[in-house]
């Protein structure tokens, strides 16, 4: 532990400090432009020259390229060092356009900064600049050459960091070009984050172009619901409309980036058609009235078929505030729920994950980057939880080794080994695995034999940090169960063995406390086909656009004998609603969510809700009637909406919440500010929930030979129902297909680029073929898209036999 | 197209290294020899024989001065502006021949016969001031040597 003075003040820093990172720490912020916490240092830009005047190092130096040891002085205020800057910043701005007016990075741009503070105010360089030709880089980043400095920030993001090769630097000299080769769209899915790295304004937002400055904005510290992972991003609003999301540094979570995905997905907030109208039976009415409605319908259904004809579905997505409510109600009323999960094996997939999790395994996105193995079950990281590929990257780039076990042709931005397994052999693998581990020579399963499992198990015995990953979505309980006894296994051999989780949903973590047997959504329409269940709530909850059986889902509703709705997403649902109640999105609710390692995290509301200006003025300026109050502003937050529901007159909700936020479970406490932002108590959580044990009746696992299991899958976009419906990602999106091994399209009969048709029970999905020579043999994956009416099997995984399956002609 | 006797000697060449990228120059000036200069097609092709991304072919292409992105002469000059030859007065050269060719730095005579570029330091700076036309170098060189040159050059075609 080196011990520095820096402008005479004495700190004492980890070995491998640089001394840049060290001034830091005292809050002496010296200037840099190609250096970056994320991707260390090059010495690229010389601006952070600081003077070294005792000890191993002396003169004039770079602060980002010298590890600070003992003994050193350093002077960042050093009149030659001041001027050395001073100079290298004019130098930087020879070629630079004085174009800051009308530059989007204007205000928050480091250029300008470090050249104002670095007192170049007068410009001596009477030359013709360099000028380049700008690229379309597609509808996300707009690019701008002629501000660049040449840091190589961009670059070295771009291909060392998330692996893309479609850009990086070309030229020579003056003449160097950060672009593409040819113009086009960006291939990383984690491309927006050029825009917060770069130093100037080469690359900058591109759909909130003119729309305002940084400081125009309301900016709050916010989340990411698109997926479990809770990033941590800043949001920003104005005149009523979300217009952008920045990446917000959390070196526990998401460290200095977010994916795309999560970077514009925010449009549904601010969307023309987003419901802010209460309505009874497709009239608008005040929403006291209409919450005093469905409070009546409640009421009398409660009195005619008792309370737990009443039941409540909520989202996994909802803010722990409207699932702790709901919850309440739920408990108070005796109604039936709260679901908050779509199928019985998605619910239990859910809740064994978060009881196999002991806080001893747990580990974070940030801690995954420094695992030395990573064991990935059942999870498709690019496509389910984006930043986990970008973890898994840096897990390889240290020289580590990532193995994915998993019937999809997965793809990340790295060389890994993946096994392409057929679901109904994972369970055997992971079994075969733990007995290994645990030095037991276990009889090989069923499987090719290229895949080792007796050399997979030394290599994680032997490994000083293995991680084990594991998806939910298209396992069973079962193997998820076995991932974390695998996890635990490994523990016995290690002091550090991680086990993390991808789920379904932003909260879905807190979602599976909300009981210990969990309900689905399944489980409530047996009851409203029974009879049971005659009232049902829907809580955020989109049924049309997520229930896996649209038509089950239709005939239930038709059964009810009233439907009330909360909800801030547009959908046909709405319409069916007898009491339809506007909420609002996160950005005007704020709220706690938990992430998929029971991270406890908050969002603050970045806005008062009402209609965007931009839709009340028809994109002109705004109507000239004066008015009290807010055009659209009656959404409520779901939790407000819930406990007026729940309560018996309209009372302040807020001690209501207050309760609800105390008894929600053991294991979570909102009660100390220093509670959010740090794992919740995992050790309160029931961890015999699910017995792993030998493996359950092979039921639909043990395919036949002439089946293919189908998977509904997720893709990084236009599967995840919010940000599917942001205009920014429509043409990040793929076209739906089914991917098939081309050894199964031959077996199967169908081919390549030729629709097929999926016929069970009497329902039907048709989407086009495509080869994946990735895939495993029997498996079918169709993405959850936006553009296919999926939901028709009722599961996200199926058993199809060969003769439900037919080839179209076109 | 590429001719498959081409393609075929540089799959086998490619084949015979560890690593396909460390073929990327070899590729990249055959690919130009036979193109006459490093095309937007030769640039998918080479991609497509190594296994690298276009932008990686092309961050290397444009790296360095002898291979042409875009079509050039039937001789390329390459005028040395580097510190010893702009001593030894190779902007009066630079003068000289874009007044006899017609073109400016970076320019093809309307015949396609010859491209003018520069370049930084060939390593002779003891026969400064310094040119290098189709791989030949040729100094120190005075005015008269230079027409001397460029005539023999062009006899040669006409
Ligand atoms: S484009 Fe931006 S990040 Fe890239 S080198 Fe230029 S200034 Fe740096
Ligand atoms: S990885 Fe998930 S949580 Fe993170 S930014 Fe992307 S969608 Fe959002
Ligand atoms: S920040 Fe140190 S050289 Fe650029």
């Amino acid at each position: 532990m080196p011990t520095l003075k820096i402008d005479n003040r004495e700190i004492n820093v980890p070995a491998g400090t640089k001394v840049i990172e060290a001034a830091e720490r005292l809050g002496i912020m010296i200037p840099r432009f190609c250096f970056h916490p994320a991707l260390g240092s090059v010495g690229a830009c010389r601006v952070c020259a600081v003077a070294f005047t005792e000890g191993p190092v002396k003169g004039i130096q770079m602060s980002c390229m010298i590890d600070a040891q003992d003994g050193m002085v350093v002077s960042t205020t050093d009149a030659e060092a001041v001027d050395f800057r001073r100079h290298v910043i004019e130098f930087l701005m020879l070629n630079h356009p004085h174009d800051c007016p009308v530059c989007d990075e204007g205000g928050h741009c480091l250029l300008q900064d470090l050249t104002v503070a670095g007192g170049h105010g007068l410009r001596r360089y009477r030359g013709l600049k360099r000028t380049h030709i700008n690229q379309d880089l597609g509808p996300l980043v707009q690019h701008e050459m002629n501000r660049c400095i040449q840091c190589y920030r961009c670059s070295r993001y771009y291909q060392e960091f998330t692996g893309y090769r479609d850009l990086g630097v070309m030229g020579i000299g003056s003449r160097v070009y950060f672009g593409r080769s040819a113009p086009g769209m960006l291939e990383s899915p984690f491309a927006g984050n050029l825009i917060d790295i770069c130093p100037t304004g080469v690359y900058t937002d591109k759909p909130s172009r003119y729309i305002g400055r940084r400081w125009d904005y309301q900016r709050q510290p916010s989340l990411c619901i698109h997926c479990s992972l809770g990033c941590n991003l800043t949001a920003s609003a104005r005149y009523r409309q979300v217009v952008r999301h920045e990446a917000r540094p959390n070196l526990e979570v998401n460290g200095h980036f977010i994916c795309d995905r999560g970077r514009y997905g925010y449009a549904y907030a601010s969307i023309a058609d987003r419901p802010r109208q209460a309505m009874a039976a497709g009239t608008p009415g005040p929403i006291v009235d209409i919450l005093a409605g469905a409070r009546e319908a409640i009421q009398q259904t409660v009195e005619k078929h008792g309370p737990g004809s009443v039941a409540v579905v909520v989202s996994p997505r909802s803010s722990l505030e409207t699932l702790a409510v709901v919850k309440e109600a739920c408990g108070q009323h005796g109604w039936t729920g709260p679901a908050a999960a779509h199928t019985n094996r998605q619910a239990l997939n859910r809740n064994t994950a978060v009881s196999c999790l002991r806080p001893e395994l747990a580990v974070s996105l940030a801690a995954d980057t420094e695992a030395h193995d990573v064991l990935v079950i059942g999870a498709d990281p690019l496509n389910e939880a984006p930043m986990l590929a970008l973890s898994l990257r840096q897990v390889q780039r240290r020289g580590g080794h990532v193995i994915v076990i998993d019937p999809r042709g997965v793809q990340l931005p790295f060389d890994f080994d993946h096994w392409a397994v057929h679901p109904s052999a994972m369970g055997a693998i992971l079994q075969a695995l733990i007995q290994e581990i645990g030095g037991h020579r276990a009889t090989a399963p069923d499987t090719p034999a290229t895949f080792d499992i007796t050399k997979l198990a030394r290599r994680l015995n032997a490994s000083p940090r293995p991680v084990v990953v594991c998806g939910t979505d298209i396992l069973t309980p079962h193997e998820i169960a076995l991932a974390g006894d695998l996890a635990r296994a490994l523990r016995r051999t290690h002091k550090v063995a991680g086990l993390f989780y991808t789920l379904a949903g932003a909260n879905a973590f807190a979602a599976a406390l909300l009981h210990d047997q969990p309900v689905s959504t399944e489980a409530v329409l047996d009851r409203i086909e029974d009879g049971g269940v005659r009232l049902l709530v829907a809580v955020e909850q989109d049924l049309w656009r997520e229930f896996p059986d649209r038509k089950r889902l239709q005939a239930a509703l038709k059964r009810l004998d009233h439907l009330v709705v909360l909800d801030y997403v547009d959908s046909p649902l709405n319409r069916e609603a007898g009491h339809f109640i506007p909420t609002q999105p996160l950005y005007e609710s704020g709220g706690h969510w938990i992430n998929q390692e029971g991270r406890l995290q908050a969002a603050s509301p970045v806005m008062a809700g009402g209609e965007p200006i931009e839709i009340t003025g028809g994109s002109d300026h705004p109507p000239r009637v004066f008015d009290r109050r807010i055009p659209g502003d009656e959404p409520l937050a779901a939790w407000r909406a819930v406990a007026a529901l729940a309560g018996e007159d309209e009372a302040d909700p807020a001690p209501q919440l207050k309760t609800a936020l105390a008894d929600f479970h053991p294991a979570v406490n909102l009660s100390t500010p220093e509670a959010t932002g740090q794992r919740i108590d995992l050790e309160a959580i029931a961890h015999d929930l699910v017995e792993s044990g030998p493996a359950p009746e092979p039921a639909e696992d043990d395919a036949p030979a002439d089946a293919v299991v189908l998977l509904l899958v997720d893709w990084t976009f236009g599967t995840e129902p919010l940000s599917a419906m942001a205009p920014a990602l429509t043409r990040m999106e793929a076209a739906p297909v089914a991917r098939l091994h081309p050894d199964e399209i031959a077996r199967l009969g169908l081919a390549e680029g030729r629709p097929v048709t999926v016929s069970l029970n009497g329902n039907r999905l048709t989407v086009p073929v495509q080869a994946d020579p990735r895939m495993a043999a029997g498996v079918m994956a169709v993405p959850r898209h936006h553009l296919l009416e999926w939901q028709v099997f009722g599961e996200t995984r199926v058993i199809v036999k060969r003769s439900q399956l037919k080839a179209e002609s076109e | 197209m590429l001719p498959e006797k081409l393609k075929s000697e540089l799959t086998a060449q490619i084949a015979r290294v560890d690593h396909p990228r460390e073929m990327a120059i070899d590729v990249i000036n055959a690919l130009q020899d036979h193109y006459g200069y490093f095309s937007d097609e030769a640039l998918a092709q080479a991609a497509d024989l190594l296994g690298m991304s276009p932008l990686e072919l092309d961050e290397l292409a444009t790296f360095y001065t002898f291979i042409y992105r875009e079509p050039v002469g039937k001789h390329v000059i390459h005028v040395c502006d580097s510190l010893i030859c702009w001593m030894e007065g190779d902007e009066n050269l630079v003068a000289h021949l874009c007044d006899r060719l017609g073109i400016q730095m970076g320019g093809t005579t309307a015949d396609g016969l010859f491209t003018l570029l520069p370049v930084c330091c060939i390593g002779y700076c003891d026969r400064a001031p310094a040119i290098l036309v189709d791989r030949q170098v040729h100094g120190p060189l005075t005015i008269d040597a230079l027409d001397r040159l460029i005539d023999t050059l062009r006899e040669n075609h006409s």
